[in-house]
């Protein structure tokens, strides 16, 4: 948990000119940033390139921030889902819908989910098939609506509480509740359904 | 989603339930009727079941490491400091206990954030051929009119170098426009048209307003020259006939030449008199 005080002084820091302050906020959230930013959309090109986006928006905003309003991290969060949302209206009419058999991953070697899923058990190295594992629920996540998966990666990977993503969302605690719940059966339903087609 | 009510619990709260349970936050009845309930729906159980299932694949999720050029890209496009700079002011700043920037400091992030904008948007591909042209055309403009580079590290800047180069440059610019032919040629022109044109229109106005009145019809007769048309012009002048000498002398010459002339006949005393004829040459200057 990031300690109020401390933020806020950084905050003030920046604000008033300070570039270490700038470089030292950036080196503490570009990991959790960049990490939305891939779940959210696939591709780690993207992904940079919209955490870039995320952090110039938060530079010329930061004056706007009030430390009573909510906690920082919120507000950083609330900036990157803004701008994920803003980007996936933006190329609403470029995307496909990937079947899985396309690759999806962001890595230039990776297989189609399928062949994924089916050499899941070949791997000797547990690391490597924890990694496949891995690119393959990331390749089911980006199957999930946008509302839907933006509420998982919040609270899954992200670890906010649901107060926090009411705040970010814009919708009632309920509605948060829901669409994890939503989010995360549809993704199993989704994995298993590519299970079932191998096997 | 039906609303079924078993063992206390309906569909409709399972939602709410749902995540409570997972999260560990329900305990003692409200989980046991919880779990009563996902055994006996046909709705709630499969979906429990899917929702755990659905969590459990998100936990092998680990966090991607983000490229290692991403800080350096933020910090390049958002201050445009060396990071290497400031890794070195973040090290310092985290041994003092309170931060001040200084006003140098601050003055520096508030000019470089002016002006980091309108440079990166110089630094766009499109306006590099722009900014390419311009400096070509600048160096070859400086090198026709022979500006070296060189020669700017010998320019004095003490106040009077200043201002003896500024003379220097105004005399040059003077006689290079005088030089020009074309100028020079209208110059001619122009004080030829003075020469053509000043004769007819010197007259002056007063003796405008003479030639009116003027019937005799004679030639002028032009007041600024001698009254004589040649030094050769000759005038008549008599001895005096008056009382005295002095008398004579306080009369102005020309008009007692023309007074002796028309008494000599009518004045009786003078007729004995011999005439005595004089010639004189009378120089005006």
């Amino acid at each position: 948990m990031e300690d109020v005080q401390v933020v806020a002084m950084l905050v003030r820091r920046c604000v008033a000119g300070d570039a270490a302050a700038w470089e030292e906020i950036v080196q503490t959230y570009n990991r959790r940033i960049y990490n939305i930013c891939y779940r959210f959309a696939g591709s780690a090109d993207d992904a940079e390139d919209l955490a870039q986006e995320v952090f110039i928006k938060m530079y010329r905003t930061l004056a706007s921030y009030d430390s009573s309003k909510g906690a920082f991290v919120t507000w950083v969060t609330t900036i990157t889902r803004n701008l994920l949302v803003d980007h996936f209206r933006k190329t609403k009419q470029d995307r496909i819908t990937d079947s899985l058999d396309a690759a999806t991953s962001a890595h230039e070697d990776a297989l189609p989910l399928s062949e994924q899923i089916q050499d899941q058990s070949a791997p000797p190295d547990a690391r490597v098939r924890s990694r496949e594992v891995g690119e393959t629920v990331h390749a089911a996540l980006a199957r999930l609506s946008p509302e839907l998966r933006e509420a998982v990666i919040l609270r899954d990977l992200q670890d906010l509480d649901y107060r926090e993503i009411a705040t970010v969302l814009k919708v009632p605690e309920g509605t948060v509740k829901s669409r994890i719940n939503r989010g995360r059966a549809e993704l199993a339903r989704l994995l298993q359904r590519t299970y079932r087609q191998v096997m | 989603m039906p609303d079924k009510t078993s063992n206390g619990v309906q569909c409709h709260e399972f939602d709410t339930l749902l995540s409570d349970a997972l999260d560990g936050v329900l305990t003692g009845v409200q989980l046991d009727a919880f779990h009563a309930h996902t055994r006996t729906c046909s709705v709630c159980g499969p979906l429990f079941a899917e929702v755990q299932a659905g969590r459990n694949w998100l936990k092998d999720l680990t966090e991607v490491e983000p490229p290692a050029s991403l800080v350096t890209n933020i910090l390049a496009s958002t201050t445009g400091v060396d990071t290497q700079r400031l890794r070195v002011n973040v090290s310092a700043s985290q041994g003092a206990s309170s931060f001040s920037p200084s006003w140098w400091e601050r003055a520096q992030a508030h000019i470089s954030g002016a002006i980091q904008p309108i440079w990166g948007t110089v630094r766009q591909p499109r306006f590099a051929m722009s900014f390419g042209m311009a400096f070509f055309s600048l160096s070859v403009a400086l090198s026709v009119l022979g500006v070296k580079p060189a020669d700017l590290r010998s320019i004095s800047l003490r106040p009077a170098a200043i201002r003896h180069t500024y003379y220097n440059t105004q005399a040059r610019v003077v006689r290079y426009y005088e030089n020009i032919r074309f100028v020079y040629e209208v110059e001619s022109r122009v004080r030829e048209l003075k020469r053509n044109v000043v004769p007819a229109e010197a007259a002056p106005a007063g003796e405008k307003k003479d030639h009116k009145n003027d019937t005799t019809q004679q030639p002028e007769q032009k007041q600024d020259r001698n009254y004589s048309q040649n030094d050769t012009h000759l005038i008549l002048a008599c001895a005096p006939l008056g009382p005295s000498v002095f008398d004579s002398l306080n009369h102005d010459p020309l008009n007692q030449d023309s007074l002796n002339l028309d008494q000599r006949d009518q004045d009786p005393l003078n007729q004995d008199l011999p005439v005595v004829s004089v010639t004189t040459y009378r120089r005006f200057v």
